[in-house]
């Protein structure tokens, strides 16, 4: 079952991602890096050498772009953006995401004794 | 995620891009990485940490670089070589599990490619593009045909002005060659022999565009009046006569009386005119000849004009010739203006064509076989594919694991076709009717056509190998087959209507395969039931050429003939020796005719010339009157036999003997008969003089003597096998004149299955083994997809068969089930044949293509093999144990 739960995680760390460029725009990898620690500090511990697998993932898929740019300290990085096709993804996976939580929510509140 | 399709092909792409661009991208990516890193630990030192610390710290969030760089070449890279051998080795253990399947399918697709490849490339070599020469498919003939007896037959020889009135007088050429063939005698220390010489224009090896092999070709200054005498010689005739020796060039050889220096040998692809050597003759442009000469005419029609126009014109001017010498036009004629090409392939077209549609078939036939056998496997593993999925193989994985597959059995095919394609072609050049292949033609593998039909064939095994993995990717719950298959019943009902469809397809196919075979059979049969009128058996022929410059009066012709007829006679077992002006299933020469008292119209009739013995020889059959006594040929009276065509068409109603017939061309030429005036003594059945499909002509028998011929035909009947003859006739003949050559002794049953029946038999014997490959192919077809359906159906069968179902209930839905395309397919076979009836039409001879007979034939035969490839697998399936299929799964 090792595999599933990459699986949801890896989902979930593209659609991270994918909302993170929709909302603050390109963003080289590290920006996205800070960006995931600040929201998700303490709750998410994430290596972040896996943002760059995510990243390049979704860039197979079309979903987001990438451009050689300068870094805010005169450095040559790598700058993403999301697509429009990237914008649709990630309003479908959004839908989807919520509907699932809500539905695990539910699921989790009629079972109470499942946890300490 | 959603959205698999599109996403994955351009995910595809991208990894191919990036495989492309090479090991660059490693590097960048790494760059990527390390500043991050700088970053992470830049961001540290901030917060308060030492170098060392930092650095360690931001390695650790950032994670493993090498995993990275790996996860990321898995994303980037296309599968590595470990695991597409993985695949293969596979695959391969796959394919060897189950050898008989394995070998039916290369079989197939090897019998589809080979056969189609081999046949091609006979028709491309032969029929296509048979000559080496300077925009071939523009060189034109020009023939004189007499209206009533249609274009095929006429006249393409010209005398000089003619040839110039038609060259001069049209604007149609871009170029133009005219050879006037003329047989020489070439004596040395061995003997004399004759080879085929052809008189060539100024110009005509340019005209050809062909260098000399060795030496050089003719050129202007050597066609001058007073030039050295010269002539080039063709390259089979220098390597069969001569042993391919260069040391012959610049030597000197006499020919017929001339010494002529060697000065080129053209290259093996040059045989214009068929001749053995080309001699340069004078321009025609005011040439005075001393007899009549018959120059053969070749354009280049200039690329715009068309063959039409050509015709047009040249009929413009032939109307005019006729006005000043009409003892050469028929009185209503027209111009036929023929490719080489055409004039070439012309009498064997039709039988390519049919063998090309035939192959067609066949590739068809073997394509659908390995499409079927593919499907029908595929349903059957359907299941482990399932298995393999739950068990984590991606779908990517399966497709290529049967794509190996596939790929392994289409390479095997694809071997064998090349070998029998190669293997093929040698039998099938050896197995060619002579005569009717160009000599230019090399018959050699197409390239091309091999590459299209190994697309096809390796393409079908492809898709349809693939065939199962994109069924299962369109289920979307993957433990549907698991179910379906631990129910024993036979796989999706639209896979086994696929193959049913498939099933009929190839009977219908196999089947018009077969009644196109059968046609041509029965038509060769009624061929070899058409009387020629005469007996070749045990008959001996050869040809006599005299030099005309010894032999320039009939009696020094006679002088030559009576002696050495007179010997062979006296050889053992030689009971009659005759000596004729044409071959004995040739036309004779053609003439105007007239019968006295009876008003001069426009009949023709050809004529031979003959010693007495001529008609014992050959056995022609007397329905009046009396053959030739040795005074009417001794004191050369002017009497004549005719065949029953010649009364039927010109002596209806009247009693033919005791008639009065005058041959007019035999009044011209360079020794006329003066009042060519012949009495019928004898009528003789028709003996075919037109070949086997087209009517017998009238035809007239006179006495050898009347008139000087230095082209003889001997006719000898023996006792014994002709070809004993040969030495002991040559022997009389070089007794009697050293210097005449005997030319192609053999027996004259040879000569008719050569030039008669080789064609035919050609095509129905390519037809008849098509045929049985077509039959052969099928019958696998049908017991190999039964045999699948069945095996899959074993537990289903079993479970009737406990609940009381008995064997011969089983027997019969299997059979019947197996039967049902069969049926469709000879309803379609039989249909499409009727349709295509028309097309093979004008090759048979003595059967309609609608004939019932064939028609019933073929199907019952087909119907009969195919139900036997039925009830094999139906057998075996009813026999089965109901307790061991139970259990089986």
């Amino acid at each position: 079952m090792e595999a599933k739960k990459s699986d949801v995680l890896q989902g979930t760390l593209d659609l991270m991602i994918l909302q993170t460029l929709h909302a603050l725009g390109p963003l080289h990898g590290f920006g996205i890096a800070r960006r995931l620690e600040q929201v998700s500090r303490d709750v998410l511990r994430l290596n972040e050498g896996t943002v760059y697998t995510a990243l390049l993932r979704l860039q197979h898929q079309g979903w987001i772009s990438a451009e050689w740019g300068t870094s805010e300290n005169n450095r040559k990085a790598k700058f993403y953006a999301i697509t429009a096709r990237g914008r649709t993804q990630l309003d479908a996976e959004t839908e989807n995401w919520e509907r699932v939580s809500s539905v695990i929510r539910r699921v989790l509140r009629l079972q109470p004794e499942g946890e300490p | 995620m959603s959205g698999r399709g599109p996403s994955r092909l351009r995910a595809f792409a991208a990894r191919l891009r990036r495989v492309l661009r090479g090991p660059r991208q490693d590097e960048r990516f790494d760059d990527e990485v390390q500043e991050h890193l700088r970053l992470l630990e830049d961001r540290f030192v901030g917060q308060g940490m030492s170098r060392g610390e930092a650095a360690l710290t931001a390695r650790r969030q950032f994670g493993n670089t090498t995993l990275l760089q790996e996860d990321r070449r898995a994303l980037e890279t296309l599968p590595s070589i470990e695991r597409v051998w993985q695949d293969l080795r596979y695959a391969l253990r796959t394919v060897g599990r189950n050898p008989a399947f394995a070998a039916v399918a290369i079989t197939t697709l090897g019998l589809g490619i080979g056969a189609a490849t081999a046949i091609y490339s006979v028709i491309h070599n032969v029929m296509l593009a048979p000559f080496p020469y300077r925009d071939a498919d523009r060189l034109v003939f020009p023939r004189i045909y007499d209206l009533q007896q249609g274009p095929e037959i006429g006249r393409q020889g010209y005398s000089a002005s003619e040839v110039m009135a038609f060259v001069e007088g049209s604007d149609l050429f871009d170029a133009t060659t005219a050879a006037l063939g003329e047989n020489v005698r070439y004596r040395h220390q061995g003997g004399t022999e004759s080879l085929s010489g052809a008189h060539v224009t100024p110009g005509t090896f340019t005209f050809f565009g062909m260098p000399a092999l060795h030496g050089r070709v003719l050129q202007p200054a050597d066609h001058e009046p007073g030039a050295p005498p010269v002539f080039v010689l063709r390259y089979k005739t220098w390597m069969e006569r001569f042993g391919g020796d260069v040391g012959i060039l610049d030597k000197t050889f006499v020919l017929n009386g001339t010494p002529r220096t060697l000065v080129g040998i053209m290259p093996s692809r040059f045989g214009w005119y068929g001749s053995d050597l080309f001699l340069p003759a004078a321009a025609l442009a005011g040439r005075q000849a001393p007899t009549r000469e018959y120059w053969f005419l070749v354009g280049r029609l200039k690329p715009d004009v068309t063959v039409e126009q050509a015709r047009a014109q040249l009929t413009v001017i032939a109307q005019r010739l006729a006005k000043t010498s009409p003892d050469l036009y028929p009185e209503r004629f027209g111009v036929y203006v023929g490719t080489l090409i055409e004039s070439v392939v012309g009498p064997i077209r039709a039988t390519l064509y049919t063998v090309l549609a035939a192959v067609g078939l066949l590739l068809v036939i073997a394509c659908g076989n390995v499409a079927n056998l593919l499907l029908a496997r595929a349903t059957t593993r359907e299941r482990e594919f399932a298995l393999r999925t739950a068990l984590g193989a991606g779908r990517t994985r399966i497709i290529r694991l049967l794509l190996v597959e596939s790929l392994i059995l289409a390479t095997g095919g694809a071997a064998m076709g090349i070998l029998l394609a190669w293997g093929g072609l040698k039998a099938l050049v050896a197995v060619l009717p002579p005569r009717v292949v160009p000599s230019e033609a090399v018959i050699a593998l197409n390239a091309p056509v091999l590459a299209v039909t190994l697309a096809i064939a390796v393409l079908t095994a492809l898709v349809c190998g693939l065939a199962p993995a994109l069924h299962s990717s369109r289920r979307r719950d993957l433990s549907d087959p698991l179910r379906d298959s631990a129910k024993g019943t036979s796989g999706g009902s639209r896979g086994r209507r696929l193959r049913d469809a498939l099933v009929a397809l190839e009977v219908a196919l196999s089947l018009t395969l077969l009644i196109g075979a059968g046609l041509l059979m029965r038509s060769f049969v009624a061929l070899r039931d058409v009387r020629l009128g005469l007996q070749p058996d045990h008959v001996f022929t050869a040809v006599l050429q005299l030099p005309a410059d010894r032999y320039v009066t009939t009696e020094q012709v006679t002088a030559f003939l009576r002696p050495l007829l007179a010997r062979i006679k006296a050889l053992p077992g030689v009971a009659y020796a005759s000596a004729s002006t044409a071959g004995a299933l040739d036309g004779g020469a053609d003439t105007g005719m007239e019968i006295a008292g009876k008003p001069p119209g426009a009949s023709r009739t050809m004529f031979r010339q003959v010693t007495e013995d001529y008609f014992e020889a050959l056995r022609l059959e007397f329905r009046a009157g009396r053959p030739f006594s040795e005074a009417d040929v001794t004191d050369a009276r002017r009497v004549a036999v005719v065949n029953e065509t010649f009364v039927r068409t010109y002596l209806a109603g009247d009693a033919p003997l005791g008639q009065r017939v005058r041959l007019a061309s035999l009044e011209r030429g360079a020794a006329p008969v003066r009042d060519a005036w012949f009495e019928i003594v004898g009528v003789v059945g028709d003996v075919r003089n037109r070949g086997l499909r087209a009517s017998v002509e009238p035809d007239v028998w006179i006495p050898s003597t009347v008139a000087r011929s230095v082209v003889h035909m001997l006719n000898v009947r023996t006792s014994q096998d002709p070809a004993t003859l040969t030495s002991a006739v040559r022997r009389e003949v070089s007794a009697t004149d050293a210097a005449v050559p005997l030319i192609g002794p053999g027996r004259l049953a040879d000569l008719a299955d050569r030039g008669l029946y080789a064609a035919p038999k050609f095509g129905f014997l390519v037809m008849l083994v098509f045929a049985s490959i077509g039959l052969i192919l099928v019958t696998v077809g049908v017991y190999s997809v039964l045999t699948y359906s069945t095996a899959q159906r074993t537990r289903e069968i079993g479970i009737r068969m406990a609940l009381g179902a008995r064997y011969a209930d089983v027997l019969g839905t299997v059979v019947s089930g197996g039967l049902q395309p069969i049926v469709v397919g000879i309803a379609m076979g039989l249909t499409g044949s009727v349709l295509l009836g028309r097309a093979i039409s004008t090759q048979l001879v003595g059967v309609t293509p609608y004939d019932l007979r064939t028609l019933a034939a073929s199907a019952a035969l087909l119907g009969t093999i195919a139900a036997i490839a039925c009830w094999i697998p139906a057998r075996r399936a009813a026999r089965v144990d109901p307790l061991i299929a139970l259990r089986r799964e």
